[in-house]
């Protein structure tokens, strides 16, 4: 047998996997959204729109805002890690930053369900403080909820990689802006950050990504109007079986996905040249 | 876990029972929709009544699984028997929701056995003669009805709404106060979308009930759907039929749509305080039963009827169905009262009486109004 037949079938098994297991059902999906009645047409996508858009905006909103926070704040973690000077705090906060990456999404949705309610945990420690009256304490299971949860448990995994990275980073550029007189904010934002940019990147898209496609977050804590697109599309197979305008809606779902994926790969092969 | 596990269960027990059938004219196999709560049911109270009552037979009890889900498996079961020209079917009762009552009786798969048992007679509700548009005079007995109701806390209503008019205006006066889960959230914030459009739509109510459906009367729900829409400003939108439970123990929310049984559960198991109270509204809420059915071609019959005829008796009804699981009953309430301790009747049937629920507990419309009215609260009421 030529080597390269053997090759082809060496990897046949995991490219059957793939095959059945990923493309088919994928491009069933796809094809799916376009099927109407038993036709073929764009009526899903038009439904899809005229009944969707303000929850296709507001997972867009949502998710980019959350991604925006998550990365400050794995930046300040990661930041603070490589240049604190107090280790005990730094012992601290190392130990304790990973423990939400552990909690299934399903558990941060209960979790804060309970904790940010109305007369939740939360106002309950503040009106106990004395820093609010219980008349203004206000319900967070909105799109506050929403993106406290996604901040919460995807932070970790960001400022993992983040701050791994910054530790490979060569000290001596540190040392040296540090000798210039250089404030650690400054080296923060000037010369780590700059150095790290491609992991950053990589652990916001994958984040990016892992956010659009939770279900259970949006279900437990604002499965209104508007909610997120993974909230419509479990809807709208419960509620009429219509897989049409499901597929359509994860197609949408897919597109903006891609769109993140895209600006990661613009700025990547920018860097390169 | 479990309800993952169960319809796998259910199966495999399904096609092992297939593969050893026929079993002796003794065995009565039941197969019911349903939670897990459903085969205790059976197993733990309903079989050693029947084992007892009529000795040297035995009830083996086989769960299809939670929803609508369950329901459609025994109506694919049905299907297959049927394509497959059995003689006599491994099914001798059946519990199902009453949507799937319709396709059974369209493929001739049930008998009608209402008038030959006693307990035929006790039946009062409508819902035991229409099944979402269609007619099931005879071939059906309602092992339970479930019924959605306004839930409230007296300490801030002390004069509660009693039509849906009245609640709209209570929420105009009291804002965020009224909260319910949407369409999207659980059947109890269908329950009282479906009722906001029996009650201020321009159409018919009882044509969304019981057909036919005409595309014209889905566009007269317009002004319903308007004011719909600025009542849900106005209130608070919970996560869920226990997310509204939940406001309203915490004191978030003073008023809310919810199912009655989980109502009175929540209320036994000490989450909600023992003072709240439940409302029926007029011109109605719906509700759904569950309902028994007997395929026409069960091996055993006469022994199905007999324990669909145990099953919807009157001290079964109270013992079992009212005292057990807060369903309401199948059969008319006040054969049921008599044997029920007053205490539990009136936990049941203090707040919702037996005439309002002949009066205000309505069924759900039939399917494609249910779907057309959950597009139109899509696009009109919360775009």
């Amino acid at each position: 047998m030529p080597p390269p037949l053997l090759g082809l079938l060496l990897v046949l098994p995991a490219l059957v996997v793939v095959l059945l297991l990923f493309v088919v059902p994928l491009g069933a999906s796809v094809a799916g959204a376009f099927v109407v009645g038993d036709g073929v047409g764009l009526g899903n996508f038009v439904k899809t729109f005229a009944l969707y858009t303000p929850d296709i905006v507001f997972t867009v909103l949502i998710v980019s805002l959350s991604t925006a926070l998550i990365g400050t704040f794995a930046i300040a973690i990661g930041g603070y890690l490589t240049l604190g000077e107090n280790p005990r705090a730094v012992a601290i906060l190392r130990w304790l930053y990973r423990w939400p990456m552990f909690i299934p999404f399903i558990v941060v949705g209960q979790v804060l369900r309970t904790f940010l309610a109305k007369n939740g945990l939360m106002n309950n420690v503040l009106i106990a403080a004395g820093l609010i009256t219980p008349l203004d304490a206000a319900s967070f299971l909105d799109w506050r909820g929403i993106v406290i949860a996604f901040v919460w448990k995807q932070t970790p995994f960001v400022a993992l990689l983040v701050a791994g990275a910054m530790a490979s980073v060569d000290r001596g550029t540190i040392e040296a802006a540090r000798n210039l007189g250089a404030s650690r904010a400054r080296i923060l934002v000037e010369i780590l950050v700059p150095q790290v940019a491609t992991t950053l990147m990589v652990s916001l898209v994958l984040s990016f990504v892992t956010m659009m496609s939770v279900l259970s977050v949006p279900l437990m804590i604002n499965a209104q109007s508007p909610t997120m697109i993974t909230a419509d599309i479990a809807f709208r197979i419960n509620a009429y079986g219509d897989y049409g305008v499901a597929n359509a809606l994860g197609l949408v779902s897919l597109a903006i996905s891609a769109c993140a994926a895209i600006v990661y790969l613009r700025h990547s092969v920018r860097e390169r040249t | 876990m479990k309800s993952l596990l169960a319809p796998a269960l259910a199966s495999a027990t399904l096609l092992l029972g297939f593969a050893a059938a026929p079993a002796g004219a003794a065995e009565l196999t039941v197969i019911t929709a349903g939670d897990q709560n459903m085969v205790d049911y059976v197993n733990q109270y309903l079989a050693p009544l029947f084992e007892k009552q009529y000795p040297g037979n035995t009830v083996r009890v086989v769960g299809t699984g939670p929803g609508d889900a369950g329901s459609q498996k025994i109506v694919e079961r049905f299907d297959a028997q049927d394509k497959a020209g059995s003689a006599t079917w491994d099914t001798d009762v059946a519990v199902v929701h009453e949507k799937f009552v319709g396709p059974m009786i369209k493929g001739n798969y049930l008998e009608s056995y209402r008038d030959r048992i006693s307990s035929g007679k006790l039946v009062s509700r409508a819902n035991a003669d229409m099944a979402l548009g269609t007619k099931v005079t005879g071939y059906v007995m309602p092992m339970f009805n479930s019924q959605t109701a306004i839930a409230y806390n007296p300490a801030l209503v002390p004069n509660p709404p009693r039509s849906y008019a009245e609640i709209a205006q209570w929420a105009k006066a009291h804002p965020k106060q009224f909260g319910y889960n949407g369409i999207k959230g659980g059947a109890s914030g269908v329950s009282f979308v479906m009722g906001w459009i029996y009650a201020f739509g321009d159409g018919d109510a009882a044509k969304l009930m019981n057909g036919p459906f005409e595309e014209a009367e889905t566009k007269k729900w317009d002004a319903a759907f308007a004011s719909l829409r600025d009542f849900t400003k106005n209130a608070t939108l919970t996560p869920g039929n226990a997310g509204t439970l939940d406001l309203l123990s915490r004191g978030e929310i003073a008023m809310g749509p919810v199912w009655v049984d989980m109502f009175y559960s929540w209320q036994a198991d000490g989450r909600l305080p023992p003072d709240f109270k439940l409302v029926l509204p007029a011109p109605g809420m719906p509700g759904q039963p569950m309902h028994y059915v007997i395929p026409a071609k069960s091996a055993n019959k006469d022994l199905a009827e007999k324990f669909v005829e145990l099953a919807t008796s009157p001290k079964v009804q109270a013992q079992g169905i009212v005292e057990r699981f807060n369903w309401y009953p199948g059969i008319d309430a006040k054969y049921v009262q008599a044997e029920l301790p007053d205490a539990v009747w009136k936990k049941l049937f203090t707040s919702v009486t037996p005439e309002d629920l002949a009066a205000y507990g309505k069924p759900f419309p039939i399917a494609p109004y249910n779907s057309a009215i959950l597009e139109a609260y899509e696009r009109q009421a919360t775009n």
